[in-house]
C-alpha cells in the first residue's frame, strides 16, 4: 500500500521519467522516435527474407505472422535490456536525492508499453492489408498487454536490483534473452514439433504469452483461457518475489552505485 | 498527515551506521570469485548508536569535525542510506538538500529543471505550477531562467537550487552545509527565509560549520563526535563545548 501511495504522491517524477525515457532513447539521430517503430520492421524484414527462402518456412501470411510476434517480443526484449541497469545508471541522483527507486524500473516498462501500444497500430495494418481481416478479439489486447508488462516488471524488478552489486547480469541478460527468443514460437510454429516434445515449448511464459497475442490478431480467435490465466497468475508471482528482492537489495544502492 | 502524540518530527533509536571500505571493489561475478581476497572489506563505524527526538518546529544544528558522522545522520533521515541497526521514523514530508542541483540536466532551461527538480522532491505539476514564480522570484535569475542550466555560473546555479528546495513546503526539512555559497546578499536572504520558515513551525536539521548562525539560528545544538553524540541542548552551550575540545 506504501508503495501505491509513494507512487501517487510522485507521478510526476513517473511522468517526466517515462516521458525521457521515450524520447531521450533516440536522441541525436534525425529520424528519433520513428527508429523505434523502424527497428522491429526491419527485424522482421530479415526473417521474412531469411526463412522462407532459405528455410523453407510453409506457413501461411508468414509476413504478418512474424509481425505478430515480433513486435510484442520487441517490447519484453528491450525492456529487459534497457532497464536492466536503470538502477546502476541513476547511481548519482539515488546518493543526492530521496524519491521511491521503484520509479526507475516502472518507468522503463510504462514507457515500453506505450511505445508497444503505438506499435500495435503497425500489427493491425499488416493484419487488415495483409489479408487475413480483423475480428473484435483483439479487444483482447489490453488484457494481455498488462499481464505482459506485469510479467516483464517483476523480472526488471529483481534484475536492475541485483545489476548494482553484480554488474555481470547485464551481460548475462543478453545471452539469456538469445536463447528465449529462440525458445518462444516467433519464427516457427509449435506445430513444428511432434505432441510429445511440444510442452517443452510451454515451460517458457513467452510461449503462453506470444499465443495469446497471435490468437486475436492471426488466428482472429479467442486466446486460450487457461493459458492466459495461467499466465497471469505466474507475472503476479514474479512480480512479488521481484519487488521482494528489490525492496531487500534497496537499502545498500546509495551506497554500492 | 499523522499527528503525533508529541508532535515529534524525527525519531531516531539507537542507530548504528557502518560502511565497508573496499581496498579494490570487485564489480563482477568473476572478479569476486577469483579474487575473493581482493574483496575483503573493514567495517568503517560511522555512527555509533545515536538516539535523538527530534521536536516540529525545532532548528536544529549539528555540528562536529569532518567526519564525525553529521552528514550520515542526516542521510539517514532523508532515506537515502538505510541504518545497519536501529530504526529512524520520520512524520511529514522530508525534503533534503544535500547537494545543490541534484538532478538537474545541463541542456534545459532553469524554468524545466525547476519541473525536473521539484518532480524529484514528489510535487505535482499544479503544485509546481503554483510555486513557479516564488521560485524564480526568489533565485533573482529573471530572464536568465529561459537559459539552459549549463551556461549558469556556479552562483547562480545554487541559487536556482536553493529556491526550488526551500519552497518546496515539506514539514522536515534537511539542510547540508549549504548556505556557505553564494554572495552575501543573497546568504543573507537564505537566512531571512530559513527564519521564516522556523517562525512557521517547520522542523529544520542543519549541518553546519558556521558557528555563528548556530547560535543566532537553531533552537538546538547537537555536537556529534567519533559517531556518537557529544553534547545535546543549548545552542551556544553546544558550540561552546565543541570549541572547547576540538577548536
Amino acid at each position: 500500500m506504501e508503495l501505491f501511495k509513494n507512487l501517487y504522491q510522485y507521478r510526476e517524477l513517473l511522468k517526466t521519467n517515462v516521458q525521457k525515457e521515450i524520447r531521450g532513447k533516440y536522441k541525436g539521430s534525425f529520424l528519433g522516435i520513428l527508429w523505434s517503430f523502424l527497428n522491429p520492421l526491419l527485424m522482421v524484414l530479415v526473417y521474412a527474407i531469411v526463412f522462407p527462402y532459405i528455410m523453407r518456412m510453409q506457413q501461411e501470411h508468414y509476413l504478418v505472422y512474424l509481425i505478430t510476434g515480433v513486435i510484442p517480443w520487441n517490447f519484453f526484449n528491450l525492456a529487459i535490456v534497457t532497464g536492466a541497469n536503470c538502477i546502476w545508471i541513476n547511481g548519482g541522483i539515488i546518493k543526492k536525492v530521496y524519491f521511491p527507486r521503484e520509479i526507475l524500473p516502472i518507468s522503463v516498462v510504462a514507457a515500453g508499453l506505450i511505445n508497444f501500444l503505438i506499435s500495435c497500430i503497425i500489427i493491425l495494418l499488416f493484419v487488415v492489408f495483409g489479408g487475413i481481416g480483423i475480428t473484435l478479439h483483439v479487444l483482447w489486447l489490453p488484457i494481455i498487454a498488462l499481464v505482459q508488462s506485469i510479467f516483464t516488471l517483476g523480472i526488471l524488478f529483481a534484475l536492475s536490483a541485483i545489476d548494482v552489486y553484480a554488474r555481470d547480469i547485464e551481460y548475462l541478460v543478453q545471452f539469456f534473452l538469445q536463447l528465449l527468443f529462440y525458445a518462444t514460437p516467433i519464427l516457427y510454429t509449435t506445430s513444428m514439433f511432434p505432441e510429445q516434445v511440444r510442452w517443452i515449448l510451454y515451460l517458457n511464459p513467452m510461449t503462453h504469452i506470444i499465443d495469446a497475442y497471435r490468437s486475436i490478431f492471426y488466428y482472429g480467435t479467442m486466446p486460450n483461457l487457461a493459458s492466459l490465466l495461467y499466465i497471469a497468475g505466474l507475472s503476479i508471482l514474479i512480480l512479488v518475489v521481484g519487488y521482494l528482492i528489490f525492496k531487500k537489495l534497496e537499502k545498500g544502492f546509495a551506497e554500492e552505485v | 498527515m499523522k499527528k503525533n502524540v508529541n508532535d515529534i518530527a524525527i525519531q531516531v533509536k539507537n542507530v548504528e551506521k557502518s560502511f565497508k571500505i573496499y581496498y579494490d571493489k570487485a564489480h563482477t561475478l568473476k572478479e569476486t570469485m577469483l579474487f575473493w581476497k581482493r574483496n575483503q572489506n573493514e567495517l568503517f563505524h560511522a555512527l555509533k548508536g545515536v538516539s535523538m527526538d527530534i521536536k516540529k518546529g525545532e532548528t536544529v544544528a549539528l555540528i562536529g569535525v569532518n567526519g564525525s558522522g553529521k552528514s550520515t545522520l542526516l542521510k539517514l533521515m532523508t532515506k537515502i542510506y538505510y541504518p545497519t541497526k536501529g530504526q529512524i521514523i520520520t512524520h511529514g514530508k522530508v525534503t533534503s538538500l544535500l547537494e545543490l542541483g541534484a538532478g538537474f540536466h545541463q541542456d534545459f532551461t532553469g524554468r524545466e529543471n525547476i519541473y525536473f527538480n521539484a518532480a524529484i522532491f514528489g510535487l505535482t505539476k499544479q503544485e509546481i505550477d503554483k510555486r513557479l514564480d516564488t521560485i524564480i522570484e526568489f533565485s533573482e535569475l529573471g530572464d536568465f531562467i529561459d537559459n539552459p542550466v549549463r551556461t549558469y555560473s556556479s552562483g547562480m546555479y545554487m541559487r536556482l537550487a536553493f529556491s526550488i528546495a526551500i519552497n518546496v513546503d515539506a514539514d522536515i526539512l534537511l539542510i547540508d552545509e549549504i548556505l556557505a555559497v553564494g554572495d552575501q546578499h543573497f546568504q543573507e536572504k537564505c537566512f531571512a527565509k530559513l527564519q521564516e520558515l522556523k517562525e512557521s513551525d517547520k522542523t529544520i536539521v542543519i549541518v553546519t560549520h558556521n558557528l555563528d548562525q548556530v547560535k543566532s539560528l537553531c533552537t538546538r545544538g547537537i555536537w556529534i563526535d567519533e559517531g556518537k553524540i557529544a553534547f545535546d541542548g543549548d545552542p551556544s552551550k553546544a558550540v561552546e563545548e565543541y570549541l572547547k575540545k576540538r577548536g
